[in-house]
């Protein structure tokens, strides 16, 4: 599903926020990408949906080659991705349904397609029962929850998540990722990059984990190492 | 593109229009008043210039007023005289009792009041070709050689002056048209960049999911659309209705040079040339601003 060989990303600084990163995903696994803050977790994501270019490597997701790939290809790539923000995406003043369409009817779908696959979209994140809500009428787990549903509605082959937990509580943290758990097991392949150790070691799967753009760790059952977390804590602790 | 897809654009961008209010009417009256004043300059030029070019019988006429006291055999000995001038075609004679006459029937009211007819007689001198029509007005004002004559009238100085004074509104107008063309250009780009700046949330995730950037823009372009030919319109009405009122005006004075020369250009015209200028700009004016955002989104 994704492969990366050699991959760097250098900004204009000549910070090297990926180096030399070689990785690869299969078609339905569970992948959690963590480490610290600027450790490339984002750009690696930026990277897979073609938000960004690397300097230097290949990449290949879902069957396309984003190095070679030209602009006016990219929105037909990323209709095969679902994409999961840590602040939601929903716009404010749609409802609950009409937030979910919107991504259908962006790639131009009939009326009988957002009928049917809305509803289904909106009854796997279990938010069916509010459809006419509005984004500020909804706890933050619901509205990312929501943001699921808008990310899974086209039914892509593969997720990615910016940090699905990072606004959420411990309790609705473990809820959202048991939802992806559960989307991967229908056979979607999942990428979650993330500082919420509780949950890495809850779901014992795949971890990869970055410092400094490289990849530094690759497990198969991984949890978060508590150095990793110290790292973290002391970044926050610091920026506080 | 679907039909279900087409409506979901057209329902997006005049949602947008209604969710922005203030700024939309805002737009809207700044493109309504750029292309009033354009319409105006225009339709201005334009009418000056007709009404001059429909004047060719007059263009070439001299009218040699001469002094009241002037007996009718002396009035005969003038025109016998200007006819043997050279480049005269011919001259027509026009008795002081003819033109009383015609003025009892055209202002009875005026003619009236008067004790006696006090008009003189005119002579109404055609010149073999318009480039005799300045020699021969100067030679008949020279009192030494017609001390019989009062005024001399060459309708085609005042046509002269009107075309010359249609080449300067045209220039004048010209020039106005094209910087308030480029200055709505500019209105409306900017008002469609804030509007897109409003929606870099909805235009962001509209990317994330896969629309095509034609599909992104459709709707804004649309906005653009509706800014651009909604102020024309109410600027057509505008410039049609005041058009209007002036040549009803200039009727009611009843100038001879002016009279009722009906206008070769149908309202129709009018509102479909500033509606397909508002169109332009305001297509052109999204469309800028459209491909500038996208790029930074």
């Amino acid at each position: 599903m994704i492969e990366l060989q050699d991959v760097s990303v250098a900004y204009r600084n000549e910070v090297a926020a990926l180096a030399q990163v070689n990785l690869r995903v299969g078609k339905g696994e569970f992948v959690f990408i963590v480490g610290p803050t600027g450790a490339g977790k984002s750009t690696l994501l930026k990277l897979l949906y073609r938000e960004e270019r690397p300097t230097q490597g290949r990449i290949q997701v879902a069957g396309h080659d984003l190095t070679a790939m030209r602009p006016r290809e990219i929105p037909h790539f990323r209709r095969k991705l679902g994409i999961v923000f840590q602040d939601f995406g929903l716009l404010p003043n749609k409802t609950v349904y009409e937030n979910v369409a919107f991504a259908l009817r962006a790639i131009g779908a009939n009326r009988q397609t957002i009928r049917r696959q809305v509803p289904a979209a909106l009854e796997m994140v279990g938010m069916a029962h509010r459809p006419d809500a509005f984004p500020h009428q909804l706890s933050g787990g619901e509205q990312q929850r929501v943001a699921i549903a808008r990310a899974l509605v086209n039914d892509p082959p593969l997720l990615l998540a910016d940090e699905p937990t990072g606004n959420l509580d411990p309790d609705t943290s473990l809820g959202i990722v048991h939802l992806l758990n559960h989307i991967n097991v229908r056979g979607t392949t999942v990428l979650v990059a993330t500082h919420d150790s509780a949950i890495v070691d809850q779901m014992q799967r795949r971890v990869i984990a970055f410092a400094q753009g490289r990849l530094v760790r690759d497990e198969a059952h991984g949890a978060y190492r508590q150095d990793e977390a110290v790292v973290f804590h002391r970044e926050v602790s610091a920026w506080r | 593109m679907a039909l279900s897809s087409l409506g979901f654009l057209i329902h997006e961008a005049f949602l947008n229009i209604r969710r922005n209010g203030l700024m939309s009417l805002a737009a809207l009256g700044t493109v309504t008043v750029a292309l009033t004043v354009l319409g105006a300059a225009v339709w201005t030029a334009y009418r000056i210039n007709e009404i001059a070019q429909q004047q060719p019988l007059k263009l070439d006429r001299i009218d040699v007023f001469l002094k009241t006291e002037v007996e009718r055999p002396q009035t005969l000995a003038v025109r016998d005289r200007i006819r043997q001038l050279p480049g005269i075609r011919a001259v027509h004679l026009i008795t002081k009792e003819l033109a009383w006459k015609q003025m009892q029937s055209n202002e009875p009211s005026l003619t009236e009041a008067l004790p006696d007819n006090p008009l003189p007689d005119v002579l109404e001198v055609e010149p073999a070709s318009p480039s005799e029509v300045g020699a021969l007005t100067q030679a008949f004002r020279d009192q030494a050689r017609f001390p019989e004559v009062e005024a001399v009238n060459a309708a085609g100085q005042a046509v002269k002056t009107m075309l010359g004074f249609a080449r300067v509104v045209k220039v004048i107008g010209g020039c106005a048209a094209l910087g308030l063309f480029i200055a709505t250009l500019f209105i409306v780009h900017n008002t469609i960049r804030l509007t897109v700046f409003a929606r870099r949330r909805e235009i962001r995730i509209m990317q994330l999911v896969g629309a095509t950037s034609g599909f992104i823009r459709l709707p804004l372009l649309l906005e653009g659309l509706f800014h651009g030919v909604a102020g024309a319109a109410i600027a057509g009405g505008v410039v049609l209705f005041c058009g209007h009122e002036v040549s009803r005006f200039i009727a009611e004075l009843q100038s001879p040079l002016v009279g009722n020369v009906p206008s070769l250009v149908r309202p129709v015209e009018v509102v479909a040339g500033l509606v397909a200028a508002g169109a332009l700009i305001g297509l052109t004016g999204s469309y800028l601003s459209i491909r500038r955002f996208l790029k930074q989104v």
